[in-house]
């Protein structure tokens, strides 16, 4: 286990880290998210204390605006939708922690929070997803951003086998010069353990994220 | 603007569509019997006669009457539980569509004592249950356990049920 944690943290280090993949988790269970995209890299690792309720640690650099973030985050799930052959859930998420804004001689401190919401649709071949985020800077300012995904799987893959979806991300940050974007990406998801990795088309950069739940 | 309200759209629409209760999606169906697509309102059963034809001399071999019921998924280590005296239980569960959900359940069922093996199958959307030999576990205790997994049950099977003896 210990092994385990090494090398997720190596991971978290050396790659660019937050996709929410199922943001909740079984009763008892911890889960590892990493992301990676053309703004941050992001890591929050969380357990769930029912099935309904995560808390979890989050920490998040900003490259674009040379600002690093640390807080810790609920997330809810509001509702669950079960089908013979589909899920549907929605999620809430808060979180509260410091922001500091490393872009000038000295470092700015600030007292910083974010409210979310996300809902995704799925089978075992297709996927929609839609998340909006809303953060509060303090006097460092605030930003939001909006993301939908579509994917789907050219084979459905039994239990433990590989899984492999093709999707398409668009992503809304007002606050950038690319204010719109499209990423399509690959999802690699194989027992407890899930890859996306992915290449912005419109702001040209990597999108890598990983989550594993122990 | 136009992009916020496409995007929302586009992620409202398929819950919509999915927001059934979970009964509607249950299988009751019979091999051969569609009940959705049948039109019960033009025959009338009391004035039918049945007296004139005789059902032991009906060819049934084209009708297959057992239940659409998914068995028990064999495992090596299912089946050396089920060796050992275990019983077999199989669950149908809801909301089954990815290997996370099957990590959840194996995690929650695995740590049980009751339970000797277990197996998460994708395609027939099972929970398949050895018991350990001479230990149960009752309808509720599965049901509240596939709860705390992030799922809820549709039906539960054992023994001959669960195996098609």
């Amino acid at each position: 286990m210990i092994r385990r944690l090494i090398a997720l943290a190596i991971i978290c280090l050396i790659t660019p880290a937050v996709v929410q993949a199922r943001p909740v988790s079984y009763t008892g269970g911890w889960t590892f998210i990493e992301t990676s995209n053309r703004v941050s890299t992001a890591g929050l690792i969380h357990y769930t204390i029912n099935p309904k309720v995560s808390l979890g640690l989050r920490h998040e650099r900003m490259r674009d605006a040379d600002t690093d973030m640390t807080m810790a985050q609920g997330t809810w799930l509001v509702k669950r939708w079960f089908g013979k052959d589909y899920q549907a859930n929605v999620y809430t998420m808060a979180g509260v922690g410091t922001i500091s804004d490393n872009s000038g001689m000295s470092s700015i401190h600030e007292t910083g929070s974010f409210i979310g919401v996300m809902a995704d649709w799925e089978t075992r071949s297709k996927f929609v997803s839609y998340e909006s985020r809303f953060l509060d800077k303090g006097a460092l300012g605030s930003q939001s951003m909006h993301a939908a995904r579509v994917g789907w799987a050219p084979y459905e893959g039994d239990t433990g086998a590989l899984h492999t979806w093709l999707m398409v991300e668009i992503d809304h940050r007002e606050q950038l010069k690319e204010e719109t974007t499209v990423t399509p990406l690959v999802r690699f998801f194989k027992g407890a353990a899930l890859l996306e990795l992915g290449y912005n088309l419109t702001d040209p950069s990597p999108l890598m994220n990983f989550t594993y739940r122990f | 603007m136009k992009y916020l309200v496409t995007t929302l759209l586009v992620a409202l629409v398929p819950l919509g569509v999915s927001a059934n209760d979970h009964h509607g999606s249950m299988d009751h169906s019979m091999e051969g019997h569609d009940h959705a697509s049948m039109n019960h309102d033009e025959h009338d059963h009391a004035s039918m006669s049945h007296d004139d034809h005789d059902h032991s001399a009906m060819d049934h071999s084209g009708h297959d009457m057992g239940p659409k019921h998914a068995l028990l998924t064999r495992t090596s280590d299912i089946d050396k539980a089920l060796m050992a005296g275990g019983q077999p239980v199989v669950v149908d569960v809801l909301g089954v569509v990815c290997d996370f959900c099957a990590t959840a359940m194996n995690k929650i069922f695995g740590k049980r004592q009751e339970v000797a093996a277990v197996y998460v199958d994708l395609d027939k959307k099972t929970l398949s249950l050895a018991l350990q030999a001479g230990e149960t576990l009752s309808d509720q205790d599965i049901e509240k356990l596939a709860e705390q997994a992030g799922y809820r049950i549709a039906a539960i099977r054992r023994d001959n049920e669960a195996i098609g003896g």
